[in-house]
């Protein structure tokens, strides 16, 4: 009897465990880029042109042969957050793990099992295309020399300012579209942080998203920027158009009301830089 | 004389009907007339979303957006692709796909003014959701991106 019981127990936890792998899972906005247009959901092969070369996405389901089938929740962990392979090798930054690796294990484990529960979907991963110079060999070092510490957050004692960090910095990954990049692909946090990018992907420019008051959204009121990460709309009217209507879509129309509430309020607390 | 002032007439008429649909107008004109459905688009979301009650304006605005959105694919003519447009060559070539994501927004916008006709809040409220879904999937494929 206790033994059904501590079962019917664990399998409870399992199913809460997979739904809340599932809400973090789209937080942090892994259909978009693990999803070929018209492609089985997760099962990778979406193109990103970049000025580094043009990368496929992986297959993230639990497919054994060409999916994340075989991989224990450590080796994911590895993955997710520190951009290492279960081989050892180290990933491009394109995934990035430059940004969840502020997500909690926790938050990590969780969005493992959900995925483990998916639909197992066959399709081969696709070979980067690259320049001759650019090789994976190159990722550790470069991991080594530009991932900087985390630095420590100022720490407001505001929980839902805190929480709208969590969302955009860890989760949703944010800066690494909106955030512009050196010469070696690293994100400027420190002097441009959020502030837009003339090189985001597919070649597109990316708005600058800081308090700035003529190039940023600092005529937006929070609930204007709750209404755009629900709905797509702009305050003047118009909607965002290509990889952001993916973002909504999959991502923040899917967050509850009061998580958009706190990407608002944590974005409205951005300092305002102007575009570079 | 009379001859000779109708003939002017006659040639300058001709002149403004020739240059009347030129490309660079119709273009000029089209994002005229998107500026003015993303206007009533914002005016619409600004009361739908509560922040102000001008009296009788939500029913002005979704018989606007449904008169404005009944036949977008006519905005966009072959050969108006060039110069400040941010219409995507996919237009032209996916004219097929184009029109479908076009007669979208005319159902979408249709369905919104009837819905405020009818005066049932969860209906309007859903209607417009649906105005937002043609504006942003027409957009995404079909307009290249701000910068």
């Amino acid at each position: 009897m206790r033994f059904w019981c501590g079962l019917a127990l664990l399998a409870a936890v399992g199913v809460v465990q997979a739904a809340d792998g599932e809400y973090l899972l789209n937080a942090a906005g892994c259909v978009t880029c693990h999803t070929a247009e018209s492609g089985p959901p997760l099962a990778g092969g979406r193109a990103f042109t970049t000025p580094y070369g043009t990368f496929f996405s992986p297959n993230i389901t639990p497919d054994r042969d060409t999916g994340i089938g075989t991989w224990s929740r450590t080796q994911f962990i590895a993955a997710l957050k520190h951009g290492t392979a279960p081989d050892g090798a180290a990933y491009y930054p394109v995934f990035p793990y430059a940004s969840y690796r502020r997500m909690s294990d926790q938050d990590a484990a969780a969005i493992y099992t959900y995925l483990q529960s998916t639909e197992p979907r066959r399709r081969p991963n696709l070979e980067h295309d690259l320049p001759w110079w650019l090789g994976r060999w190159m990722m550790k070092p470069w991991q080594w020399w530009m991932l900087d510490p985390i630095e420590p957050t100022p720490g407001t004692n505001d929980p839902t300012i805190e929480r709208g960090r969590y969302l955009v910095d860890a989760l949703g990954h944010c800066g690494e579209c909106h955030t512009p990049r050196d010469w070696a692909g690293v994100m400027l946090r420190q002097s441009h942080y959020l502030a837009g990018s003339k090189q985001g992907p597919d070649g597109e420019a990316v708005p600058n998203i800081t308090t700035d008051r003529s190039n940023g959204i600092g005529k937006w009121d929070a609930d204007d920027l709750q209404y755009f990460l629900e709905t797509g709309a702009l305050p003047n009217g118009d909607y965002a158009g290509g990889l952001m209507t993916d973002v909504i879509d999959n991502s923040t129309s899917k967050l509850t009301a009061a998580d958009r509430k706190a990407m608002a309020a944590y974005l409205k607390s951005v300092p305002a830089v102007a575009t570079p | 004389m009379k001859t000779g002032v109708i003939g002017i007439a006659t040639l300058l008429s001709l002149a403004s009907l020739a240059c009347a649909d030129e490309p660079e107008n119709f273009i000029k004109y089209r994002q005229s007339m998107m500026a003015a459905i993303g206007g009533h688009n914002g005016s619409a979301s600004q009361i739908l979303r509560g922040r102000v009650t001008p009296p009788g304006h939500l029913a002005m605005h979704a018989n606007a957006l449904r008169d404005l959105a009944a036949d977008l694919a006519a905005l966009f003519p072959e050969g108006s692709d060039f110069g400040e447009t941010k219409a995507k060559a996919e237009i032209w070539s996916d004219w097929a796909g184009f029109e479908k994501a076009a007669g979208d927004a005319k159902t979408a916008t249709a369905a919104f003014a009837e819905a405020v006709a009818g005066g049932d809040a969860g209906n309007i409220e859903t209607a417009f959701k649906q105005v937002g879904e043609a504006c942003k999937g027409c957009h995404k494929t079909y307009r290249e991106k701000d910068d």
